[in-house]
Order: structure tokens, then sequence, then C-alpha cells
């Protein structure tokens, strides 16, 4: 309890700290951090140079992957006793309840939540959603038809032109699967349509991307940023919000229980967490989940996306059944 | 020779061979041992539960079936196609053989998962070529190479410089004396070719087969691509699957799928074996032979055929790549307008990972060759010449880690050299040591074949006679066996080279800042969709290793005849 207590009040103390003004922070926080992060590439580098500005006394080693190559990574470590890593940031939510529950997580009372999207975080206090990365339809510019909802791809006109992420290889997908047959809208029968059109279930949102972009597929079901990076940068591609709304993972962070150094891991959620790290994601094209620093350039003006909420508890409960059911109905 | 000599030679023997067998023990079989007590002990306590769990799923034996099937397909094609290549260079009189060469074995260097896309965005819609035929399918119909068969054919055509290379490193010591006594005797070339060569080539022929086979068994890449979208599972993709639905049960279930992949590649590997026992299959002489067969009036045909097939085996993903990184973003048309050298620069000054990329990779890809080979010319030297029932065991289990999928051989060594080493006190973990590890052990295999062929061809009276002037193994490992099996030995080395330049599966867990590889980086750049920068380094990586390979036609005077493949 004592030993809770001092700690609680040392991370307070940082917090009030990094408030004021970064130098006094600095002198605080010093060491060594690991982070495994499944962020693209360069959002990872930016990342991290941007808490180095902020906290220059720590020093911060990545490993960056896939989630899956991250999670296979980490339970090698926890199955050989030694976990390295000390903070993860990683794409779902469902993932992080999987290790709260495996009791992996070091709850963070103190963490800033006030101002952050409800429901965006533990209630706990273990995990704390950083940012929004909904789903939606992209589409090929070329593509004849302009869907407005889910319900418009499972529609025969759009028969083996569709490509999605599986499921069963990635966890966004995942928990896209579990939102969206636990609506009475959608449910099985919507992926049921889905199979009798032909679409085809591939790796990742990358690989969606290459399909749709290509115009190998006319239409796919992607991440937002995706999307929108890839029209910037002129790739023939559009991003529908579709009518029944958008499922939506939060891309959590986390501190582990066996962190060597949780002072520097707390400072390194406060970051992800306050005003110039929402501002960090916004730039790199995200939905922050702080709403008061802001939208990226692409979010429609004016307008709110309607959001598909998520039971993580009920998800994390029926994946197990969903992916096999998934894997039948897709299977040859 | 006095007794005391005799005994000292004897007992350094008996060093080199325990030393050697000592390696494979910690290269082969410590990180798959330690992987397997995860199965039948997770977490410290003895439970059949995984085995139980994962040997009733009815997914398990669906993916197995698969896995025999594209397996055994791929080796057959990546067999026909390599082997016939391999004959028609070595033993005919087709012009323009060494370019010949160096396209077909070039596409090594292109990774699996970029040659399955490749293909797929050449058989598809937006097919740049079909569409020039006229015979693009419209948009909206399925890919055909999403099927068994188009897995089958990309490992096909992946894996048969596989082939190709074992079988010509054979060839090279075809005794010309035979061919030509049989041909003088009136015997047809193909009666030649029946009777004498493949019998001969034994060896080499199924040193290639078995090498195709465990590769295509283990590849993640190709069957990732094309057989996720049908759903079409195989024993890699659906380990995959079990990592990425993570729970408790993970690394259990996955050991136990490795030991089911690892027992196919064995027995592949015993049923060939069978075939090899009590057969002689020396050469009198290394004579490098002359091409024996003029094709006359078919030789054109024939050089238009193997033409036409490096175009597809190499220009088909290549052009893609190099189509690919030109463009600002995936999808945009290339014009004059458009085209833009901005991917290369980004790769080049503006990403300080891919340039500490390619020399990490160069390094450990390099080092890892060079290693194999001299292990595997010691080690070839007691299983083909001093064989014995520990050898044989020795031999199979090199073959292991390379048959299962690289992801697995990484977690292996995650659980091998997390804690520091004991003794030691040092931790490989998080440097480029635990890579290049790896690197030894999922490679020697593919230097161990076809040296232990060239060894199966070589007649040992040499080697007996400098034993009996007096010269220890070491030296006449060195200055009487070395250059004799010289070719196989490089070209075993270059298949090492080759491979392990482009691997990601091992190092996308095993790398940490500073010790990134060339397919990291690549797949960094392809999961985040930016794709041209993938493309723009891929070609980066080709156009370099061309480079490389031919600067060693500089050096080519100097080797033994034979090193280098791409050389007469």
């Amino acid at each position: 309890m004592k030993e809770a207590s001092r700690r609680s009040f040392i991370a307070a103390a940082l917090v009030a700290g990094v408030g004021l003004s970064v130098p006094v922070a600095a002198q605080t926080v010093s060491g060594k951090l690991v982070l495994y992060t499944s962020q693209p590439e360069r959002d990872a580098s930016q990342t991290v140079a941007a808490f180095r500005r902020a906290q220059p006394g720590v020093d911060v080693d990545v490993f960056r992957s896939g989630t899956t190559e991250v999670m296979s990574k980490l339970a090698a470590e926890f199955a050989a006793g030694q976990p390295k890593a000390d903070v993860l940031l990683l794409a779902d939510a469902a993932t992080m309840e999987t290790l709260k529950k495996d009791g992996r997580l070091l709850p963070y009372p103190e963490a800033k939540v006030e101002g952050l999207a409800a429901g965006s975080y533990d209630k706990d206090r273990t995990y704390f959603g950083s940012k929004l990365i909904t789903t939606g339809i992209a589409v090929n510019t070329a593509a004849k038809l302009r869907p407005t909802s889910w319900a418009d791809l499972a529609k025969p006109e759009y028969k083996g032109q569709i490509a999605m992420p599986s499921p069963l290889y990635s966890g966004a997908a995942a928990i896209m699967l579990g939102t969206m047959t636990a609506r009475p809208d959608l449910g099985w029968t919507f992926f049921e349509k889905l199979r009798a059109d032909d679409a085809v279930a591939v790796r990742g949102n990358g690989a969606v991307l290459t399909a749709v972009a290509n115009g190998e597929k006319s239409y796919g079901v992607l991440v937002d940023f995706m999307a929108f990076n890839a029209k910037a940068k002129g790739s023939p591609i559009d991003f529908i919000f579709p009518a029944e709304g958008l499922p939506a993972v939060t891309e959590p962070v986390a501190i582990l229980k066996t962190t060597s150094n949780p002072a520097a891991a707390r400072a390194f959620v406060d970051f992800i967490l306050s005003t110039d790290g929402q501002k960090l994601a916004v730039s790199m094209g995200y939905i922050p989940a702080r709403a008061s620093v802001g939208m990226p350039s692409w979010y429609p003006a004016g307008a709110k996306i309607n959001l598909m909420p998520t039971d993580i508890a009920a998800v994390v409960q029926t994946n197990a059944r969903n992916l096999s059911r998934f894997a039948e109905l897709f299977g040859n | 020779m006095t007794d005391a000599v005799r005994v000292r030679g004897r007992f350094e023997d008996y060093v080199l061979l325990w030393g050697l067998v000592l390696v494979v023990f910690v290269l082969s079989v410590c990180p798959l041992a330690r992987l397997a007590l995860e199965a039948i002990a997770p977490g410290g306590r003895l439970s059949a539960a995984a085995l139980m769990r994962v040997l009733a799923n009815s997914t398990t034996w669906t993916a197995t079936g698969h896995s025999l099937v594209t397996a055994l397909g791929g080796t057959l094609l990546a067999v026909v196609t390599g082997g016939t290549v391999a004959l028609l260079v070595a033993l005919t009189d087709v012009r323009g053989r060494n370019v010949l060469v160096f396209c077909f074995v070039v596409p090594l260097l292109l990774a699996p998962q970029v040659v399955a896309l490749a293909w797929l965005q050449a058989f598809g819609p937006s097919s740049p070529l079909l569409k020039m035929l006229g015979l693009a399918p419209v948009l909206g119909s399925r890919n055909p190479l999403y099927s068994a068969e188009g897995i089958m054919l990309v490992l096909g055509v992946q894996y048969a410089p596989l082939m190709f290379l074992a079988l010509r490193a054979g060839l090279r010591t075809l005794p010309q004396e035979l061919i030509e006594a049989a041909l003088s005797g009136g015997a047809a070339p193909l009666t030649v070719l029946r009777t004498i060569i493949l019998p001969l080539m034994r060896p080499p022929l199924l040193a290639g087969i078995v090498l195709c086979f465990v590769s295509c068994l283990g590849n993640f890449g190709i069957p990732a691509l094309l057989g996720i979208p049908g759903n079409y599972v195989v024993l890699p993709t659906l380990i995959y699957q079990r990592l990425s639905g993570l729970g408790p049960d993970a690394l259990p279930d996955i050991a136990v799928l490795s030991t089911l992949i690892g027992v196919i590649a064995v027995a592949g590997i015993a049923a060939q074996d069978t075939l090899l026992v009590r057969r002689d299959f020396r050469i009198v002489t290394a004579s490098a032979v002359a091409r024996p067969f003029e094709l006359r009036r078919g030789r054109v045909p024939v050089e238009i055929g193997l033409w036409a097939l490096s175009v597809v085996v190499l220009v088909v993903p290549l052009l893609a790549l190099i189509l690919t990184s030109l463009v600002p973003a995936v999808g945009v048309p290339l014009g004059l307008r458009t085209a833009t050298l901005d991917n290369y620069r980004f790769v080049l000054f503006e990403h300080a990972a891919a340039g500490r990329a390619f020399v990490n990779s160069f390094g450990m890809s390099a080092a890892a060759a060079v290693v194999i080979v001299l292990l595997a010319v010691a080690l070839a030297y007691f299983l083909v010449w001093r064989p014995s029932r520990m050898l044989r065991v020795v031999q199979v289990v090199t073959e292991v880690p390379y048959a299962v999928p690289g992801v697995v051989l990484a977690i292996a060594a995650i659980l091998l050299f997390l804690k520091p080493l004991p003794i030691l006190g040092v931790s490989l973990y998080n440097t480029l040591w635990i890579i290049v590890f790896c690197y030894l052990a999922r490679f020697l295999v593919l230097g161990l074949r076809p040296v232990i062929a060239g060894y199966r061809q070589l007649d040992r009276t040499l080697e007996e006679a400098s034993q009996i002037a007096g010269a220890r193994l070491l030296r006449r490992l060195r200055t009487v066996i070395l250059p004799l099996v010289a070719p196989a030995a490089a070209a075993g080395a270059l298949l090492i080279f080759l491979t392990a330049f482009n691997e990601l599966t091992v190092s996308a867990l095993l790398w940490s800042t500073g010790s990134e590889t060339l397919g990291v980086v690549l797949f960094s750049f392809q999961q985040g969709g930016d794709s041209t920068y993938a493309a723009a380094l891929g070609v980066l990586t080709v156009a370099v290793s061309i480079a490389l390979m031919l600067s060693t036609l500089v050096m080519a005077p100097r080797l033994p005849p034979g090193v280098l493949p791409w050389r007469d």
C-alpha cells in the first residue's frame, strides 16, 4: 500500500510537471523504455521522436511489427518468463483485454482521462485508447456504383468485387466481425450475403488497399486513415461512411506489470494522452481520443461520424466461436 | 607413418566429428526442442491437452492435406522446369547460356510474397499485360490464382531455381567419356539421357527434389497471399491464424502444428533416402563436359522456349515491381507526367533504416553462407564416407528448422535466448547474433544437401591417396576435397545467400533497433500500405545483387571451375 501510494504521488507530481513545463518533468524521468507497437513504421518513429522531445532523459527502444508478430514475440517472452517490453501501443482493445485478463497489465489510476471520449479507456485504467481508427468502405474511383451503406455491399450488383481484411488473421477485423454480427440490422446474414457475393477476405488492411487502389477489386472494407493517406498521395480511391455506422478500434496504450521503469512508462502514457500527443495523432491523419485537439483534414467538416458501439468484453467472449463460424462460411 | 601419428590423427577426427555433431545439436535440435517443451509441458506442467486439442481439430487435418497437395504439386512443377532447364543449359549447344542462367537464378532474390503479388496482378482484371492482349478478365471476376492450383504454380516458379542449381552443379561432374562412348555406339540422345545421365545424376536430382519439397512445405508468403482469400488453409497459414487469434493456448498449439510439419518433412526425406541406399554414384573423373548434344534444327525453338520461360519467371514479377516503384501511389496509372523517382529518393536518403537493413542483410547472409558451407563440407565427409546410424539422425534433424515456418523458429529462438546464456552470462537477445543463429539453423540444409550430393559423385581414391601420403583430415578437406566439391558447395552458398537476403519471417520477430533486415523494412512498408516504397526497395535490392553477382566474374579465373553457375 505504502509503495503504491508513494508511486502515485510521484506520478501525480509528474503529471503536474508535464502540465506546467517540460523541463521539470525531464529531470524526474530517465532511463530506458522499451516500446512494442503495431503502429505503421512512420507513425511509430514520429511518436517516439515527439516523446523524446518531451522527455529527453528517456531512451526509447522500439520493436515495431504487425499485431500478430508483436503478440507472438510477447507470448514467447511471457513463456520464457522475462518480458522485455515496458509499454505497448497496439491496434485493438480486445488484445489488451486478453492481456488484462491474464494479469499482465499495470493499472494507472491517475492517468489523465478527462476530456477523452467516453468508453475509449478501460474502466480499471489498465489501457487507454489513443485514437479512433474507423472501418468503412473504400471505393475505386472507376467503380460504377457508390454504396451508401453496409447493406448495399450485400446486394448482387457487387458480386465478385469486394475485398475485406480476414478476421482470422487481423485482430482489428475480428473486432469488426464481433461488432457487426452482434447487430440485428446486419448480423450473420450480412456475412452470408457477402459470401454469396464472392467477397474475398485477404490478410490485412494493406492488402485491401492494394487490391482496391489497383482496381483488382472495386470495393474494399478498409480503415479510414489508409484510404485517406493513399488518396492524398494520388491513389484513385474514395472512402465512404456507411449509414449504419462504422466499427472502430482505439489503438490503446498500456503498461506491462513487469516494467522495470514504471515512471518512464507512465510518462509515455501521459504523453500519448496529452494535448501534444493527441495533436500528433491528428497530424498523422487519425481521429484523436481527445476531441478538443481538432480533427484530421479528411474529416467531413461539421459532420459527426456515426460510430458503431463495440462491447469489448462480449467480443472477447464470442471471438473464438465467431472465427470458426467465419472460417466455415468462407471455406471452400 | 608412425603409430603415434596415426593415433593423433584418429583423435583429431573424433574431435572434429563430435564438434560437428554438437554444432548441429545446438542449431537444429535445441531451439525446436525448447518449443516442443511448450507443447507437452506448457508453463512447466506436463499436459497432453494441446496435443489432443490440435489433433482432434478437423482444420488441422484439412490443412495437412492441403499442405501435402500443394507441396507435392509445387515440387513437381519446380523439378520439371528447373531440371529441364539445367539439362538443356548444361548439355546442349543453346546460345546465350550465361545470361539465361542469370535470368533463372535472380528470381530467388525476389521475396515470395512480392512474386505472388506480381503474379496476382498479372492475371487479374487490372493486369496491364492482359489488357494489352485484350484478354483481361472482367472487373470482379475471381482471380484464378486464388486456388490450390495457383499456389502450386507460384511455388513451382519460385523454387525451380533450387532444382536448377542443384542439378547444374551435379552435371559439372558428368564424365565425357561415357557419353561419347554411348553416342559413338549409336545410342540416341534421349537414350543416353535416360540410361546414363539421369541415373548418374540421381544424388543431385534427389537433393533438388527434397529441397523443393521442404521449401514448398514451409513457405508462408505464397499461400498467405493466394490461399487466405479462398480460405485454402495450409499448415504454415494455420499456424499464423493460431498466433493472431492469440489466447493462452497459442504457443502449445503452434508447437504441435510445427511438429506435424517436421514429421511430414522427415517422412519425405526418408522416402527419398531409401532410393539412394546401396547404390554407387561415384564418377571416376571430374572432367568438365563439353556440350555433347547438338540441337541442330531444334535449337531455335528450344531457345525461344527458354527465353519465354525466363520472361515468365523473371520479367513478369520484376516488371511489376519496377512499374509500382515509379508511381507516386498505388493505382496511379504510370505515364510521363505521373512517373517519379520520389520512392527511390525516400528509400535511399530519407529512410535511415533502409540503408542499415541492406548492410545487415548482406553481412548476415554472406556470413551464414560461408559458415554453413564450411560446416557442410566437413559434415558431409562423415555423412557420406563414414556413415553411421547416429549420423543418419544428424542429417535428418538438419532439415527440420528449414521445414517449419520462420515465425516458429523465431519463437523457439526467443524461448531459448531470452535469458542470458548459462555460464557465459551474455545475452544474444535483441542483437544481430540471434538472427545469425537462426539463419545458420534454418539454412544449414540448403548448403548441406548440395554438398552431400557432390560427395556422392566423388571418387574417394584421391582422398585416400593423400591420406596414405600422411595428410591429416583437416588438410585433406582443405586441399583435396574442397576443390573437388567446390561447384556443389558454391551452389549451396549461393542458395543460402539469396534465400537469407530477402528473408522476412524469422527476422520479423527478432529484429531490434539497429538490427533491421531488408525483409523487415519491406514488410513494414507493405503493411502500412506503402507498396511503392516497398517496390523501390525491392528493385534496388535486385539491382545491387545483380551488380554483386556480375562482380564475381572478376574473381572467376582464380576459382575452381564450376563455382559460379553463371559462368561456363
